[in-house]
């Protein structure tokens, strides 16, 4: 970096207000050369913002440190240094020549995802598409809510077809960064070149496309790429947080479409699940995690695969800090912050409202002793929750639910247990449920 | 004698991790400068009250940054004067992005559509964030579910307060770096009878700078009285 403009830098520092000059003046980057300093921002916001409240000040201390031998100027751009990093994805897959990035994330694959019954089928169906593509399920659309694994096992397909075709022509990208890019070319005049980019590649992967929810151009322009891909038997893989017929402000010829393939859901994991995804999250970051621990923090974030990842990123850090070995009062201890939060978000009262919110029933119902069918099996989900959700006794559960013996807790349990196996719309019910409460 | 009118000197503008008293937040810090370098976790989201210094540690890892030659952006977002979204396009590129304040675009449509965007890109490139926030993030009120199920999956961190043992550390190493000798009575005076809040704490220091100099005395327990009649808000 120019010694020139570092000396600028520690005068401006004593006259600038600490954040300004952390968000304004610090990030600037320096190129100098020829008796010229060209300070570089990372945007045309930073570069206006700096030419109008800043740069009268660092052109003047330029010119006292440089007696007037250097000038100055801002431009937009960065500079190219060593420690730049290159995206994950193109630096796994090193391309060949003229080969375009695919922006797979190779880490992902489907022998590190954790199977459970809340997303079995959906990684059987990925796995299938992956060995027959373009001929199984096309368009294949996986959908549920945020952070339950729809990302992983895209990338898992990808990485799949890259390992049994390494030049397969694959690209994964985010629904905004399409949105983005053809924003880029209609502003460029580019827009040919666009539809061809994406209307050649064997497999389009595209992540969350609720966002394209209210961008009829987008919308359009998809729905020709959409049409062209599967019209040349390309496969199209999808995700979304919901079932597309669900979206508001999304076309309805594009809603059928995406229904065309296989839409598989991906519920949020049971207790068994979650432990299983600790235990191996911990495995790969080579770190000892026992069944019980893992079983104590998938009870107490039962939330979504991200959260407890968080949890567990806590728990290894502490105990590395600390060189303790995790046990669970380690790891009460160190998630002692996240559990309390979760006890204030997930408690029996919050689930008796949720619960009866959803069957339009009072929440006094659900404490009553009515036993008509309408009411006592949303009372036997709701003690199901608790059961899972929090960490209450069975006594404690079946007294908050009009003092209940904590055998009827228990029958309760088993029999949304069996109902969820055998009946779809217990099944459904149960898992919107726990959706909501887990978010 | 001819009272000396000092320079206006500002201390406070040489965030670093040197100038913060860690007390019992060691792993925290050590965690964030693993992180400025670019090294550790690729993310990290720390939390707790005003006042504790999270901005002082956020643009400490800037200048971390800076001395490792990596790019870097702190981003205040004050709720009062809140910059347009479009401060971040580009932003994906720098390798240290740092987040004070992220309370204060919660429910703002446009804010979380934005941050979730250069969060994508930003995580893609692999490069490193640091947010700070009053509450942990699954008990932010972000109505976008993606952004927040992301801002739940690094590593999740609480700035701990100072007991007053620690305030008293901290409060002369303060008055150190501004070259002011306080003797552990007067710090303790200062905490017994002056406010416990930090930041004002700091913005009393700096009076007590000002008159030292002025006055061209030692920052005793009868000058500290003066001032504080001077400040009956104190």
């Amino acid at each position: 970096m120019s010694s020139l403009w570092n000396t600028c830098l520690s005068i401006l520092e004593d006259e600038i207000s600490s954040s300004d000059f952390s968000t304004w003046i610090r990030p600037l980057q320096a190129e100098e050369e020829n008796n010229q300093i060209k300070l570089l921002a990372p945007n045309r916001f930073v570069l206006d913002w700096v030419k109008e409240h800043h740069f009268s000040k660092i052109e003047q201390t330029v010119q006292q440190f440089s007696k007037g031998d250097y000038s100055i100027s801002l431009a937009i751009g960065s500079k190219k240094n060593n420690t730049e990093v290159i995206p994950l994805a193109v630096k796994r897959n090193t391309p060949t020549k003229n080969k375009r990035p695919n922006f797979i994330n190779l880490a992902f694959t489907f022998e590190n995802f954790v199977e459970g019954k809340s997303n079995q089928l959906a990684k059987a169906a990925s796995i299938q598409v992956s060995e027959n593509v373009g001929k199984t399920y096309n368009p294949l659309l996986i959908y549920g809510g945020s952070g339950l694994g729809k990302t992983h096992l895209m990338h898992a397909i990808g990485t799949a077809i890259l390992k049994k075709k390494p030049s397969a022509n694959i690209i994964y990208l985010h629904s905004e960064k399409f949105v983005q890019d053809m924003v880029k070319a209609l502003q460029q005049n580019s827009i040919n070149s666009f539809k061809e980019y994406y209307r050649t590649v064997d497999t389009l992967l595209i992540d969350d496309i609720q966002f394209f929810a209210g961008k009829e151009r987008s919308q359009e322009e998809f729905f020709h790429t959409f049409n062209n891909l599967l019209e040349k038997k390309h496969q199209v893989i999808l995700t979304c947080d919901k079932y597309p017929k669900e979206i508001e402000g999304l076309e309805d010829r594009l809603k059928s479409r995406f229904g065309w393939g296989l839409p598989v859901a991906i519920e949020p994991p049971d207790l068994e699940t979650r432990a299983a995804i600790l235990m191996k999250k911990a495995m790969q970051a080579n770190v000892e995690l026992s069944q019980e621990v893992a079983f104590f923090i998938g009870k107490r974030i039962p939330s979504n695969v991200r959260d407890l990842e968080g949890a567990l990123r806590r728990v290894i850090a502490n105990s590395q800090f600390t060189g303790k070995p995790i046990t669970i009062d380690f790891t009460k201890e160190a998630l002692h912050d996240l559990i309390s939060l979760q006890d204030k978000l997930v408690n029996i009262e919050n689930i008796q409202k949720t619960v009866s919110e959803y069957f339009k029933i009072r929440n006094s119902d659900l404490v009553s002793k009515n036993r008509k069918q309408s009411i006592v099996r949303p009372r036997q989900i709701a003690m199901c929750l608790a059961r899972e959700l929090t960490s209450h006794s069975l006594p404690e559960i079946g007294d908050a639910f009009g003092g209940r013996e904590h055998t009827t807790v228990i029958n309760a349990c088993k029999r949304i247990k069996d109902l969820r196996d055998s009946d779809i719309k217990v099944q459904e019910d149960y898992a919107n449920l726990l959706r909501t409460l887990s978010l | 004698m001819a009272i000396q009118h000092p320079l206006q000197f500002d201390y406070g503008n040489h965030y670093n991790f040197s100038t913060f008293y860690a007390g019992n937040n060691q792993e925290l810090i050590q965690q964030l400068q693993k992180n400025a370098s670019g090294k550790g976790e690729q993310q990290i989201f720390f939390w707790g009250s005003q006042g504790l210094g999270k901005s002082h540690l956020l643009q400490a890892c800037c200048f971390e940054a800076h001395l490792k030659q990596r790019s870097n952006f702190y981003l205040l977002l004050e709720s009062e004067a809140l910059p347009d979204p479009d401060i971040l396009l580009g932003l994906e590129k720098t390798q240290l992005v740092c987040i004070d304040n992220i309370d204060n675009i919660t429910g703002n449509q446009e804010w979380e559509y934005a941050l979730f965007r250069f969060y994508n890109l930003h995580q893609e490139l692999q490069n490193h964030l640091i947010i700070s926030s009053s509450s942990p993030a699954n008990a932010l009120n972000i109505s976008l579910p993606d952004l927040k199920t992301r801002l739940g999956w690094g590593l999740n961190m609480k700035i701990n307060s100072l007991n007053d043992e620690q305030r008293i550390a901290a409060l002369t190493m303060k008055a150190q770096t501004m070259g002011l000798e306080l003797t552990p009575r007067t710090a303790n005076y200062l905490l017994t009878r002056c406010v416990r809040d930090l930041p004002l704490l700091w913005e009393f220091l700096n009076k007590i700078d000002h008159a030292t100099l002025a006055a061209q005395r030692k920052p005793t327990i009868p000058l500290i009285k003066e001032i504080l009649q001077q400040n009956q808000s104190l």
